[in-house]
């Protein structure tokens, strides 16, 4: 199944990400049991995300959902395929102009070096510093700090501006590295896995800053994640994919289905409705849950 | 609210970054946050080069024979009335190059080591272990070996170490790096090795020198600062000044560096550039230093452990902190090693290693320190 453009998306002059037949392999060093070289890691990927959507990348584990987001930022580049951003090809593009137009937030960093959130929300502002003879560290202007100042704001992390970032709890690490996104002043925020180890509450805090970004913004949103649910209660389209292959993308209704994830996932899952929002809803059975099903192809 | 770009305008900083009529009004915390810290850069810079030149000034006076501080000040302000100007020569043309040759030993151990720290976010990275020092020492090794040592109007000591340095960074490079990315864990390994390598071949070569240039070698090794010569300082000095001037350009973005690399390449970071531009900094400032002091280990370490943890871990203030802060110790070190034993000297890479290993340890065991763990 090719892709499915849902029909309720405004006439955009140019899509936010246009992916067009990428393929990418890591030069592994160990994944060489089969003689020739690693696997392709994405393989034959295409699909066209516009302006304004929230999507949500799911698959199982090694499906290759954030090498597509490294791809997507060019931390990596792919063998074959063109990848555009709001109509530009990604390759003809600096370093600073995509971090310009996209932010991305990685699964972990490393928080070893004692900065301070109000520092690591102002490393945001590193694609837009201007720095020369008179400036020659790139301190940060005024206006950078009203805009850290408002992406804090967003992100409910005002108050811990001045908090050491190792001091912080996982919820609040995530909000501060959304901040820092924010502070970049994208048009598409790309996340990776952003409600990973975070319990409910806090996993509901970030869907719903995410769900207000997107609404007052007006922010292009791709995100991965492992919880289906959640895609689906807050995906205006749903991409699924599956060792490296797009399975399908559309809304979560159409994708969100016992036959599918039976398929991609090689385990029998349960689908009902949310009872609050009409949107499918996915459990485990209860018995059986690794029964595996005969995978019969892709789509 | 934040202002974005539109489809025809790409770049932010061409548009006002809050959205008129009413610019909202900015926390308080933050805004006088900014005052404070351009006030603490000025301040903590303002009195960290006031310490080193307190330092330079004691560094003059102590020595082999102590100057009272009317000899002292007199010296430094030419004011000696007549007759033979012993504290003049003193301080002008022993002590003077000599501190002076501390300083800029110094302040390139300890910048390198924050820089190369924050790249490959690793707090043991500095010079040594990554393979570079003794890549240069062995290069000098030959280059006495062999008799080049003093060819080329005095550079072939140097043109030596830096060959060396080079050599074996690239090396290291070559070991780690595998299809554009440079894993980390795999560049400190091969720095070890790398150095191990180099410390082996050392020792083979100084074990067929002859007596004469073994003595000289074994004690340069440990790490010496006996009378630089001007030629040696403006080098010396030169390449800090550009190297000081190269790190600082890339300090915001070796702060991204150090909290992790896809993000900081996703913030726009090319990180290509500013680990070309650390390495070679690295291994062209630290040739130039074991060419003229030898080994002197621990520096490169221990400062910029101390200064994060007096000045926080922003680059843009650490590295020129690191600088000075190196500069100190090693000025003091120095001072310590000509005076305890005088009119004989202890070699000053036995003194820092003296006072970084205790000091090291104590940190260890006494902050809860994250970077550490």
């Amino acid at each position: 199944m090719s892709e499915q453009i849902s029909e309720n998306i405004g006439p955009s002059p140019l899509p936010a990400i246009e992916v067009r037949q990428i393929a990418f392999r890591y030069d592994s060093v160990r994944g060489s049991q089969s003689g020739n070289r690693s696997s392709w890691a994405i393989n034959g990927m295409e699909f066209t995300v516009q302006q304004g959507e929230i999507v949500g990348v799911i698959g199982p584990n090694g499906s290759g959902k954030s090498s597509l987001l490294k791809l997507l930022m060019r931390l990596v580049r792919p063998e074959n395929g063109v990848i555009r951003l709001f109509g530009v090809e990604l390759e003809t593009l600096s370093r600073e102009s995509i971090a310009r137009q996209a932010a991305y937030m990685p699964q972990d960093l490393s928080y070893d070096f004692p900065f301070s959130v109000l520092d690591m929300v102002l490393m945001g502002r590193f694609p837009h510093r201007r720095s020369g003879l008179w400036n020659l560290v790139g301190w940060e202007q005024q206006e950078d700090l009203a805009v850290a100042q408002e992406a804090m704001a967003q992100t409910d992390v005002t108050h811990l501006a001045h908090r050491m970032i190792d001091t912080l709890s996982a919820g609040e690490r995530q909000r501060v590295l959304l901040a820092r996104a924010l502070a970049q002043a994208p048009r598409v925020l790309m996340l990776d896995e952003p409600t990973a180890h975070l319990d409910l509450n806090h996993q509901l805090d970030v869907c719903r800053i995410l769900k207000r970004i997107h609404a007052q913004l007006e922010m292009t949103v791709l995100f991965v994640s492992h919880d289906i649910n959640l895609a689906s209660q807050y995906c205006d389209r749903i991409l699924l994919m599956k060792q490296g292959a797009l399975v399908c993308i559309g809304s979560p209704q159409e994708v969100i289905h016992p036959q599918v994830l039976n398929e991609v996932y090689g385990c029998r899952v349960l689908v009902d409705v949310h009872p609050e929002t009409g949107l499918p809803r996915v459990s485990l059975p209860g018995q059986d849950c690794h029964q595996t099903v005969a995978v019969s192809g892709m789509l | 609210m934040i202002v974005h770009p539109s489809p025809s305008q790409t770049n932010l900083s061409d548009q006002p970054a809050i959205a008129s009529p009413a610019p909202l009004p900015i926390y308080k915390g933050i805004a006088s946050w900014q005052a404070l810290r351009a006030r603490r850069w000025y301040g903590v810079m303002g009195s960290m080069v006031l310490l080193t030149c307190g330092v330079i000034a004691l560094c003059l006076q102590f020595g082999a024979h102590t100057l009272t501080m009317a000899e002292l000040w007199s010296a430094l302000t030419f004011s000696t009335a007549g007759g033979e100007d012993v504290a003049g020569i003193i301080v002008w043309d022993i002590r003077f190059p000599r501190v002076l040759m501390g300083l800029f030993v110094g302040a390139s151990l300890a910048i390198t080591g924050a820089a190369l720290q924050a790249l490959v976010r690793n707090p043991l990275a500095d010079p040594y272990v990554l393979g570079i020092s003794s890549g240069a020492a062995f290069g000098a090794t030959i280059g006495f070996a062999i008799g080049i040592g003093s060819m080329v109007g005095g550079l072939g000591l140097p043109l030596c170490a830096f060959i060396g340095g080079g050599l074996s960074i690239a090396l290291v490079y070559r070991i780690a790096a595998s299809q554009g990315q440079l894993p980390m864990h795999k560049l400190l390994l091969a720095g070890v090795i790398v150095n191990a390598i180099c410390s082996a071949l050392m020792m083979f070569a100084t074990s067929i020198l002859n007596p004469t240039s073994l003595y000289r070698v074994v004690l340069w090794l440990m790490g010496t600062l006996t009378a630089p010569s001007l030629t040696a300082l403006i080098g010396i000095g030169g390449c800090l000044l550009i190297a000081v001037v190269l790190l600082l350009r890339e300090s915001q973005a070796l702060n991204l560096l150090a909290v992790g690399e896809d993000a900081a390449r996703s913030s726009g970071v090319d990180s290509d550039r500013v680990q070309r531009t650390v390495f070679l900094v690295s291994a062209v400032l630290t040739g130039a230093i074991v060419s003229v002091s030898g080994m002197i280990g621990f520096v490169g370490m221990v400062v910029p452990h101390l200064v994060r943890i007096l000045c926080g871990a922003d680059h843009r203030l650490l590295l020129p902190v690191s600088a000075l802060g190196g500069g100190i110790l090693l000025m003091v070190a120095d001072t310590v090693a000509r005076t305890v034993v005088a009119p004989a000297e202890i070699p000053v890479g036995v003194i820092t290693a003296l006072i970084g290993g205790p000091f090291f340890i104590y940190l260890l065991m006494t902050r809860k320190y994250r970077f550490f763990a």
